[in-house]
């Protein structure tokens, strides 16, 4: 009996079975304005020779799974026989589900994986209560943890004590990647070149450039100076797909201060942009968003919880998702968790070596769990009890 | 420059209150939520041309799976996040749930930012509410977007 584990991201589903690697693969659809007549399913996005205007189709909402349509489309071919080649009838999957996830969505769930798929057995948990796992495991003396997952649609901040999560701290912030690359990108459009149809472009330029600033004012201080004193200003080389497959940001040497580049690359002069954007995540209400960032709503979840447990919390912050690979993201976080926690806690934030995958591991090493087979639902279980089998999973 | 700024003086320009800027707020963050801001590619061509594909796969796949039972199934699975929240807020039970669990407001005050340029800003557009850090930002703006379109 094999077991799959699926962590499905709004992004990216992490994928892969228990005893092998994980792969991260797009979980969604693309077409494509050249390539008119073909929709491009997952990773079938490294056949697109020029992925220009590429138009996305998103089996998520706002985070949550609304058109199963395109989920199912996506997971056919993930299932199928080019990618994993699954034989459900010896299967179990571990599938991953936001927090507080809706009814309606749960037994759609349910429905898909068990009469349409027909997987043997089926367990679906929140990928911060993987990435807890994933924690506890390491640091066994340890009780309580909070889990700061920021991905693509929202963060979320969830504390974990005992590995169950106490619902009354999560709190979400509905700031995500999504929000960050779609802002860089009508900035970009109103002070430099319109780009507003080129998400997958613009999102390589956030992930190649952008930074989380230890000292924002210093930063927006340093980004006012001229020429060659501006420390902060980059100049980055747009692909063309003819001759430049990937865009990439040149290096500071070659960057000319005065006057125009005598090549005929097209690039985008950024400046400020690279530390404000991200900024966004520790200061929402930036862009007009009425919520706290991520170091106050840590502040704030850990308040709510019961005294004696918020030293324990202090000492053990886990940063997961995508956009804790901004660099200098951990040292921030730090920095203000610090400043607002009580001079008597000790503080400390721990960034893992491969924050997206971190929940898919802790999926690995749960389905290595002995108890691993009292937690799942079978197959069995599901047809004689119908949905009542989602209060065991409490979602 | 300085004489273009100077004619377009306030008492003839429009001044939106405060209920259609937030309105406009509003609207600029819906924006940022949408996935994409270009047409589908696929929304001009003939619906002939589609069905193609779907034929062959329902010979391959036609042993291994209960086929779906039609329009009721597929109506539950295409609800859009809207109509779920709704569902949410009626069987709202105790405890928390989704609409507790968003962060509140930050305790520290808002920063403000030019919309032109990016840096910090002082000033405020008379007629639309925009931030601007100096005069020559307030130019542009004038010129590009100050009350180009109105909600």
């Amino acid at each position: 009996m094999t077991t799959l584990v699926l962590d499905n991201g709004a992004y990216t589903a992490k994928i892969g079975y228990s005893h092998e690697k994980v792969s991260v693969i797009p979980n969604c659809q693309f077409r494509s304005k050249t390539l008119r007549l073909k929709t491009f399913t997952a990773n079938q996005l490294d056949e697109i020779k020029d992925p220009s205007g590429l138009f996305y189709i998103l089996p998520f909402q706002k985070g949550y799974l609304v058109n199963w349509d395109v989920q199912r489309k996506v997971w056919d071919h993930l299932f199928g026989k080019e990618m994993f080649k699954v034989d459900f009838a010896d299967t179990s999957v571990v599938i991953t589900e936001p927090y507080f996830n809706f009814m309606s969505i749960q037994e759609s769930m349910n429905e898909i994986l068990f009469e349409e798929y027909q997987f043997q057995a089926a367990l679906r948990i929140n990928a911060g209560s993987l990435s807890a796992h994933r924690y506890f495991q390491e640091n066994n003396s340890e009780l309580c943890c909070i889990v700061v997952d920021s991905g693509f649609s929202f963060t979320h901040i969830a504390p974990y004590c005992r590995g169950r999560k106490m619902k009354d701290g999560i709190c979400r912030i509905n700031v995500g990647g999504k929000l960050l690359t779609n802002h860089l990108k009508e900035i970009i459009s109103y002070r430099q070149l319109h780009v507003m149809d080129e998400t997958h472009v613009i999102n390589q330029v956030k992930e190649d450039v952008c930074y989380v600033s230890q000292d924002f004012y210093n930063d927006m201080e340093i980004a006012q100076l001229k020429g060659e004193e501006n420390m902060v200003m980059r100049d980055y080389v747009l692909p063309d797909f003819s001759s430049i497959k990937k865009g990439f940001c040149k290096p500071r040497e070659e960057m000319n201060f005065t006057g125009k580049y005598k090549t005929g690359e097209q690039i985008l002069r950024l400046n400020n942009e690279r530390f404000a954007v991200p900024e966004m995540l520790f200061h929402p209400s930036d862009i007009g968003i009425q919520e706290m960032g991520i170091p106050e709503a840590l502040v704030n979840s850990i308040n709510k919880m019961p005294e004696e447990m918020q030293p324990h919390f202090y000492k053990n912050i886990v940063l997961t998702g995508g956009n804790a690979l901004f660099p200098g993201f951990r040292d921030r976080v730090y920095k203000e968790v610090r400043a607002l926690a009580p001079a008597e806690f000790q503080v400390s934030v721990v960034l893992p070596q491969n924050p997206i995958c971190y929940a898919w591991e802790g999926g690995k090493l749960l389905a290595e769990n002995p108890d691993f087979e009292e937690m799942v639902v079978t197959r069995e279980d599901y047809e004689e009890n119908g949905h009542c089998i989602y209060e065991k999973f409490d979602i | 420059m300085v004489s273009v700024l100077r004619s377009q003086d306030p008492s003839q320009r429009r001044v939106l209150d405060s209920a259609t800027r937030q309105r406009r707020l509003t609207r600029q963050l819906e924006a940022l939520e949408k996935d994409n801001f270009q047409d589908d590619p696929h929304a001009s061509l003939p619906q002939l041309v589609k069905r193609l594909p779907q034929f062959d796969e329902n010979n391959e796949s036609g042993k291994r799976r209960k086929k779906t039972r039609g329009d009721h199934f597929k109506q539950r699975f295409r609800k859009n996040f809207q109509a779920l929240l709704e569902e949410e807020e009626l069987s709202v039970s105790e405890g928390p749930n989704y609409l507790t669990a968003c962060a509140e407001p930050s305790t520290l005050p808002q920063r403000h930012f030019c919309a032109v340029c990016g840096f910090p800003s002082n000033y405020t557009c008379v007629s639309c509410g925009a931030r601007y850090c100096c005069v020559r930002c307030l130019g542009t703006h004038h010129e590009t977007r100050c009350l180009k379109w109105t909600v």
